[in-house]
């Protein structure tokens, strides 16, 4: 494995209160956790220091989170959705977009740290 | 002026007046009578969206609190004492109890504004009752209560949206369970549905508790209804349940219904067609 692999984890998700938590969470199991809480900002990032996996909130302030699969794909992170409600019409739409997972909010934070874990791991090579 | 008062002389003009002021008078009462309604059903639509609004929002610093709640109690920045780790499951479960009824509200204010639509796939009723009996248990043993879950093994699958099917079942049970009281019978059945115009699915949800006085029977399908709504009910709830739940049951082309008096327990009983409409 090249020595440049990303391995940490990307927020993005317009609540700062949800960030820290999450950052909390990824902390404890030693993984680095940067935040981003908005589209722009999550691209801004992704162009200097892409993310091995990105948990992506949908309702952000500049736009809707949809948008920002694509680009995340394009430059090789996985996305997992993390969203408020669980409307499955969302739900399809998100995963017809190329992300992993769709996870309805709050996800019992155990279970978050082992399923990271299980992507980061598995991801192709 | 207020609208009686302008009726009132409008009733007195009425009674000097022609045939054709009559008329005009009459027509021009009528477009503003239209103009209102349209305006109140704006207006109505405008509460509703907001509702939806308001409750989404609501979900996400209630996310944080709940996630920051389990950091504590799953030992994550180090261990608590046995109190303070039951003072952090109060904090969690009066968190998840008030997202619950926050998913209430957003539920009821989409299928008010018709944002609701099915996700279908071919399913067995019996399963989704199995689900919502293991789901109910500690509930149940909690209470006391004994339930039966009975359907026949040979009943047609249903092409439905599964999860709506299973918020209106796990609703139901969950009055029948508060409602009834310790040491009492709540019970699930699935049958073929008799004089529908369609083949139909009839799911009955019935307990042996403290029933509802037959002139409530339509109150309690209405939104926001309780039937004792005075701050100090013993019974709590965004009184949206039974609205959803009727909601649900019609969007997928079904009817629901009560039949109970009171001290005799309830039987609620909805129907979900086989086939959806292409």
């Amino acid at each position: 494995m090249p020595a440049s692999r990303p391995s940490h984890i990307l927020i993005v998700e317009d609540n700062q209160l949800v960030i820290d938590a999450l950052t909390i969470v990824f902390d404890a199991s030693g993984r680095r956790v940067v935040g981003a809480r908005s589209i722009a900002e999550a691209l801004a990032m992704t162009d200097t220091d892409p993310a091995a996996l990105v948990l992506l909130d949908l309702g952000l302030p500049d736009g809707d989170g949809l948008s920002l699969i694509g680009p995340l794909r394009g430059a090789g992170c996985m996305v997992v959705a993390l969203t408020g409600d669980d409307d499955p019409g969302k739900r399809q739409r998100c995963l017809d977009a190329g992300c992993l997972d769709v996870l309805v909010k709050p996800v019992a934070v155990k279970k978050l740290m082992s399923l990271a874990e299980q992507w980061i791991d598995r991801r192709p090579d | 002026m207020t609208r009686l008062d302008a009726t009132m002389n409008s009733l007195a003009l009425l009674a000097n007046a022609t045939p054709e002021m009559r008329i005009e008078l009459l027509e021009s009462r009528l477009s503003e009578a239209l103009a209102e309604i349209a305006e109140l059903r704006a207006r109505d639509a405008l509460k509703t969206q907001f509702l939806a609004n308001i409750s989404h929002d609501l979900r996400t610093p209630l996310t944080a609190v709940i996630t920051h709640a389990e950091i504590l109690r799953d030992g994550i920045l180090g261990d608590l004492t046995p109190r303070q780790l039951e003072s952090v499951r109060g904090i969690i479960s009066g968190g998840r109890q008030l997202l619950t009824q926050v998913g209430e509200i957003l539920t009821y204010a989409r299928g008010a504004a018709n944002q609701l639509t099915l996700v279908n796939s071919r399913f067995a009723i019996r399963e989704v009752l199995e689900q919502v009996s293991s789901l109910n248990q500690s509930l149940l043993k909690k209470k006391r209560l004994t339930l039966w879950v009975e359907a026949d093994p040979e009943l047609p699958r249903v092409t439905a949206d599964r999860e709506k099917i299973t918020h209106v079942v796990g609703n139901l049970i969950g009055n029948a369970i508060e409602f009834t009281p310790a040491g009492g019978r709540v019970w699930l059945r699935a049958t073929r549905a008799q004089n529908e115009p369609v083949e139909a699915i009839l799911v009955e949800v019935g307990d042996s508790g403290v029933g509802i006085a037959p002139e409530h029977h339509d109150l309690i399908f209405r939104e926001f209804a309780q039937v004792d709504s005075t701050p100090s009910r013993p019974h709590h709830g965004t009184g949206l349940g039974l609205t959803i739940a009727r909601k649900l049951v019609e969007l997928h082309g079904g009817r629901i219904w009560l039949e109970s008096q009171l001290g005799t327990g309830s039987r609620f009983f909805f129907t979900v067609p086989v086939e959806q409409p292409e």
